[in-house]
Parts: C-alpha cells; sequence; structure tokens
C-alpha cells in the first residue's frame, strides 16, 4: 500500500457561538492514498463540508481547529503558517463547490479567473496561462474553448459553469481534489456528465478525490471508499461495496433503507428516520445517533461508541451492529 | 384502476411569458393531460421544462396564455372572481421551499388557520380546534399552533405547509418538489406522511418533481415533460421498465442508483449539452438537439412528433420509439 497523500488525525473543529460551542466536528479520522475517490456522505450538519474546509483551513470565524492532525504528505496543515497554506492551496489541493456562480467573479471572463489561478502558484507569460486556460476548458469539454475562454460566466449554463470550477481546480495539476456537493445544484443528466468527468479525471490524471455529498447514488457511481458522517462523527467507513451491500450502522443502514430506488420494487412505505439531527451545542448523551436509533440497547445512552472493526476493512461505531441487529434469534439483547 | 371519468383535465394549454422586444419564452405549449380521482401523478423533466409552470396553471395561481382547464367538468380558465375563488377551495399547492413558503411573522396556527378565515369558514374555538386537529394529522404537536415558524426544522415546516394545504379539504394538491429541498432520512417521513393522507382523505395528488426515483415510488402515473412539452406518459411501472421516448430513457440512466456493484454495469444515456432555451425551442422535435437516435433533418428536425398511444395507456411523442433501448 501506498503512502497516504493525506491523513486526518482526530480533527476536531467547533464553532465559538453566543448559544455556546458547536461540535460540528468532533474527532475525524481517515487516510487518502494517492488516486483514491473518498466519498464523505452525510445530512446537512454533520460536519462533512466542515471536515473539507478545515482541510483547507478555511474555517471561517467563529469557527477554529481546536485539535487533531491534518497530514498533506507527512506536514501538518494545522500548524503551518498561513503563508504554507496558501502554498498548499489551489496547487496541491484544489477544491469546487456546490453552487458554480457564487463561486465564480461575474465581472471577470472564465479565462480570466482560470489564468489567475495558475498564476498563483507560478510566473508564466500571459500568453502561456491562456493557452492553458483554453487546454483545461478542452480538458473539460468545454466546446469552442478557443473562444467560450473569453466568456462571462453568465454564459455559461450551470453544468458549463460547474465544468469551468473543475478546469480551475485542476489549473495546478493537484493531487488532492476536494468536490463539495459538485452536482447538487445541477439536474441530473448533467449531474451524470460531471461524474463522467470526474471518473476520467480520476484515471487520467490520478488525482485522488473527496466528494462530500448527501447522494448515495453518486457516491456509488464514483467512490471506491466511503466514510458516513453523523453529528461531527465517522459513524462507518469502508470500501463502497461493503457499506452498500453489508453496512453494520443502524444510520448508514436506514439511510439505504429510506430512498426510493430505481430499480426496486415499487414497495408502499419507505423506512424513515424518526426525529431530527441533534442540536451540536448539547449532542445527547452515548452514541449521537441513539436518540433516532431503532436498534439502541442501554448502552447506547451513556457509553459513547468508537470506531471498531466490523468486517473487510470496514469500521463502524454502534454497539449493536445490523449484523446483531437483524439476527433473528434475539441476541442483540446479550 | 381510478375512476375513469378524470377530476381535472387540460385542453391544449399554453403558456408565453414576454420576455422583451417581442420574445417569449414558451415555457408550457399546448400541454393537453387528465388525473384522475385518488390517483397520484408524476411531472418529472429537467429545470426549465414548464413543469412548475403546469402545476401553477392548473391550480388558477398563473392565467393560461390559450387552452382550457377543466375540473370537476367545470372549465375554470372561463371563471372569474367569486366563482373562481370557490374552485381555488377544491386545489392547493405544497411548494418546495418551507422557508420562503411560510410567513414568518405569522405564527403557525395563523398560517394554518388563515385558508379557514379567507372563506369565513370557521371561528373561534372551532377555528382553534380545526387548526390542532390539522397538526395532529401531519405528525405535529397540536399545542404548537403558537409557535413561529423558525422554531421548527425543515421537515417540521414541510409539514406545517402540508396542514395548511389540508385545511379547506381539497380534492387535489399540487405539490411542487415537496422533498427536493429536505435531508434524506427526513425525505422519507414526508412521502410516507403524504401516502397516509392520500389514503385517509382521498386525495388527488399532481407530484412535480426532478427525481425519478422518488416519483417513481409514490405515483400510480408519470408524465415527463421537456422544454414545455409532455414527451411521455404512462404507468409508473412501465415507463420504467419500458420507455418509449430517448428523452426518459437518457432521463432514467443518469439517475445513480445506490448500489456500486449495479452502478457500475450500467450503461448511460449520455446527453450532450443542456435544455435549449425556451425562448426559441428547436424546431420539429424538440429533442432532437441532444437525442441520441434522431434521424435528421428528416423527420425529427422538421416535423414534430404528436403524443400518441405506443401501447396501452402508454403515450410518447417520438417517430422512433420502438427504437428506444430496453430499461437498465
Amino acid at each position: 500500500m501506498s503512502q497516504p497523500v493525506l491523513q486526518l488525525k482526530g480533527l476536531k473543529t467547533q464553532f465559538f457561538t453566543d448559544d455556546g460551542v458547536v461540535q460540528a466536528v468532533d474527532g475525524v479520522s481517515f487516510d487518502l492514498h494517492p488516486g483514491e475517490t473518498l466519498g464523505i456522505v452525510g445530512e446537512s450538519g454533520c460536519g462533512k463540508s466542515v471536515t473539507a474546509l478545515s482541510i483547507l483551513r478555511l474555517v471561517q470565524e467563529p469557527g477554529r481547529i481546536v485539535n487533531g492532525q491534518i497530514l498533506f504528505r507527512g506536514d501538518d496543515i494545522v500548524t503551518m503558517s498561513d503563508e504554507e497554506v496558501r502554498e498548499i492551496r489551489g496547487k496541491d489541493i484544489a477544491m469546487i463547490f456546490q453552487d458554480p456562480l457564487s463561486s465564480l467573479n461575474p465581472v471577470l471572463t472564465v479565462g480570466f479567473q482560470i489564468e489567475e489561478a495558475i498564476e498563483a502558484h507560478r510566473k508564466v507569460p500571459t500568453k502561456m496561462a491562456l493557452s492553458r486556460a483554453v487546454e483545461l476548458l478542452k480538458q473539460v469539454r468545454i466546446p469552442a474553448a478557443e473562444s467560450r475562454v473569453h466568456d462571462y460566466p453568465h454564459q455559461f449554463s450551470g453544468g458549463m459553469r460547474q465544468r469551468a470550477m473543475i478546469a480551475m481546480g485542476l489549473a495546478n495539476a493537484p493531487s488532492i481534489l476536494i468536490a463539495d456537493e459538485p452536482t447538487t445544484a445541477l439536474d441530473v443528466t448533467v449531474q451524470a456528465q460531471i461524474l463522467e468527468l470526474l471518473r476520467d479525471l480520476n484515471r487520467d490524471l490520478n488525482t485522488a478525490i473527496i466528494l462530500i455529498t448527501h447522494n448515495m447514488g453518486v457516491v456509488a457511481s464514483l467512490c471506491t471508499r466511503v466514510l458516513v458522517m453523523y453529528a461531527g462523527r465517522v459513524v462507518e467507513q469502508g470500501p463502497v461495496e461493503r457499506i452498500f451491500k453489508d453496512p453494520q450502522h443502524p444510520y448508514t443502514w436506514s439511510l439505504l433503507q429510506s430512498i426510493p430506488r430505481l430499480d426496486s420494487d415499487r414497495h408502499d412505505r419507505l423506512l424513515s428516520i424518526e426525529g431530527f439531527p441533534p442540536d451540536l451545542i448539547r449532542p445527547p448523551h452515548g452514541c449521537r445517533f441513539n436518540p433516532r436509533c431503532q436498534f439502541k440497547i442501554d448502552r447506547c445512552l451513556h457509553d459513547d461508541p468508537a470506531l471498531m472493526n466490523v468486517g473487510p476493512d470496514q469500521d463502524a461505531a454502534c454497539w449493536v451492529t445490523m449484523r446483531r441487529a437483524l439476527a433473528p434469534n434475539g441476541e442483540r439483547r446479550a | 384502476m381510478p375512476d375513469r371519468t378524470p377530476l381535472l383535465r387540460a385542453e391544449n394549454v399554453v403558456k408565453h411569458f414576454p420576455a422583451g422586444l417581442g420574445a417569449s419564452v414558451k415555457a408550457v405549449e399546448n400541454v393537453s393531460l387528465e388525473i384522475y380521482p385518488g390517483e397520484t401523478v408524476g411531472l418529472v423533466g429537467e429545470s426549465g421544462c414548464g413543469k412548475s409552470t403546469l402545476g401553477r396553471l392548473i391550480t388558477q395561481l398563473l392565467p393560461v396564455t390559450s387552452g382550457n382547464i377543466f375540473f370537476d367538468g367545470v372549465d375554470l380558465t372561463k371563471l372569474r372572481g367569486e366563482k373562481l375563488r370557490q374552485y381555488r377551495r377544491q386545489l392547493q399547492m405544497i411548494f418546495q421551499d418551507p422557508y420562503s413558503s411560510l410567513n414568518p411573522r405569522m405564527t403557525v396556527g395563523d398560517i394554518i388557520a388563515e385558508p379557514l378565515e379567507n372563506f369565513g369558514l370557521l371561528r373561534g374555538r372551532a377555528k382553534d380546534q380545526r387548526v390542532q386537529e390539522l397538526l395532529k394529522i401531519v405528525g405535529l404537536n397540536p399545542y404548537f399552533n403558537n409557535r413561529y415558524p423558525h422554531e421548527f426544522s425543515g421537515g417540521q415546516r414541510q409539514r406545517i405547509g402540508i396542514a395548511r394545504a389540508l385545511a379547506l379539504r381539497p380534492k387535489l394538491i399540487v405539490a411542487d418538489e415537496p422533498i427536493s429541498a429536505l435531508d434524506v432520512s427526513i425525505q422519507a417521513q414526508i412521502i410516507n406522511l403524504m401516502e397516509d393522507l392520500q389514503k385517509e382523505f382521498q386525495l388527488t395528488y399532481l407530484f412535480i418533481a426532478h427525481d425519478l426515483s422518488v416519483v417513481r415510488h409514490i405515483s400510480d402515473r408519470v408524465m415527463v415533460m421537456y422544454l414545455g412539452k409532455i414527451v411521455e406518459v404512462a404507468d409508473s411501472v412501465e415507463i420504467y421498465r419500458n420507455p418509449r421516448h430517448p428523452y426518459t430513457k437518457a432521463l432514467l440512466s443518469a439517475i445513480p442508483i445506490p448500489d456500486p456493484e449495479i452502478q457500475s454495469k450500467r450503461r448511460i444515456v449520455a446527453l450532450t449539452g443542456e435544455i435549449p432555451s425556451p425562448v426559441n425551442p428547436p424546431s420539429g422535435c424538440r429533442f432532437h438537439t441532444r437525442c441520441p437516435i434522431a434521424q435528421l433533418p428528416t423527420p425529427c428536425a422538421d416535423q414534430e412528433p404528436p403524443l400518441e398511444d405506443k401501447a396501452r395507456d402508454h403515450r410518447a411523442a417520438c417517430f422512433f420509439s420502438e427504437k428506444v433501448p430496453v430499461a437498465v
């Protein structure tokens, strides 16, 4: 196994608000290997985006990384100077966001903004930057790139803007691309195009991708590994095949049961997870999912489970696990 | 099998919005449809296809440019004033965004009671009781009537929107993307609630959404819209198994299935580009610019395919519907 290009160790990011301290990311650890595609899934407020922003040290006030390490090729991003982080940002680790329209400057041409991204990290003659911008737009399959490079963002459609964002992210051939809900604002047909583009880029350029999404289908079509987050914690992680076929955490299991699938029989009722995600200023005692968990046992109410190995390369933070929860002989009472 | 007298029937409905300089956005173009009592009809399509406009035309929130909409046999487009107002009671709407569709300065009780007051139906204690009953029906605490919308989560607000829509005991509810703004774990709660309410109150739904897997789950029949036109209508199982319009096929294949094994084996019918502008829709079949099986220029670019029967209860608007590949 290769050395991980990125390692998170016990990352804690908190927001110091007037109402109290929001424990947005509470001890997240994972490894990302070169060329890997990692999906981070969870609902809004589970800490997936804050995890991503923490990696690039982009968390805004009143948020702060309070603990843990983010090792990029062995160097800790948390303790770096602003100067050093700026070197990495956009060059080694790039990020694209959900809404391409608000991430692009409306008064500058798309080409200019891509050139800016190139020139931020190396000195290049303007002409070369322009031809590199055209090349990047071609790489993300913008038709007539030579002329479209001079267009303004409003002249691009939603899908093209997201392509332009990806082109900008790729400007310096980063080793990691973080994509935060890159297809959520797009139509399904355009989403399929963008996912295919990301898949090809991952294969051709060996760029590792961290894909943040709430859509299980999107994870299934792009990622090889997945982290499931709930209330600031990783509750389950493993290879996609394992997580989708044999989820062990009740949250992962319920989430998969609650979405209508195109390929399933039209069953009459969806499983619904009762209640709603907890307040992260005062998270529940014990397992954070216990107020909504239909399989909980007494231990879950006061004892907080850590990630435990539950299968080949698969970890879940649960005292019960689905294997026992679904066992017919009432073994889970034991 | 639903009753064969439609509750609602639209005939050649057209809606154009002026777009300046004499141009117009052809949002809905010659749409005819039927909705039968007690059924759920799903209306799907990409953003900008006209599905929300069609929903608003049906609920009479927008006037038609031309065409007729019959509800219980009465042409709503011919009604004005008080007569139309009385019909509005029967047609209610649930909106996508549970944040902007509830007035933040009104209590939840007042929001739900407003339709009752508008029609002068109930007063005083009877009104309060009805509000509490409605809150209970949608699964909220009946004593929350004095609270304000900001005190509720997205899923709870959507329940409030549903309670408001139910207040006048409507026959038809048009739900415009009622779950797309909600978290995944909350979506199932709202879908289940809508299904329960339909059984309890014999409701008829027009369920507008862009997510075909949700639509397929909740609907009896599905209509697919593209650039202002209905391109296919069929039973929800049938349309998935045997789509007869290449656009439906592409839409289905683009939806990722949450199973990596199946997903890696699926062939995606890649559509190039995006939906064209409805100001200048393409000639002939409006889908021909993106269609993988179009024969150009004749007939696809110069003739418009009619929406016609391709099988029993299965209509599609395509000259080459037999060439559409079979599902998954």
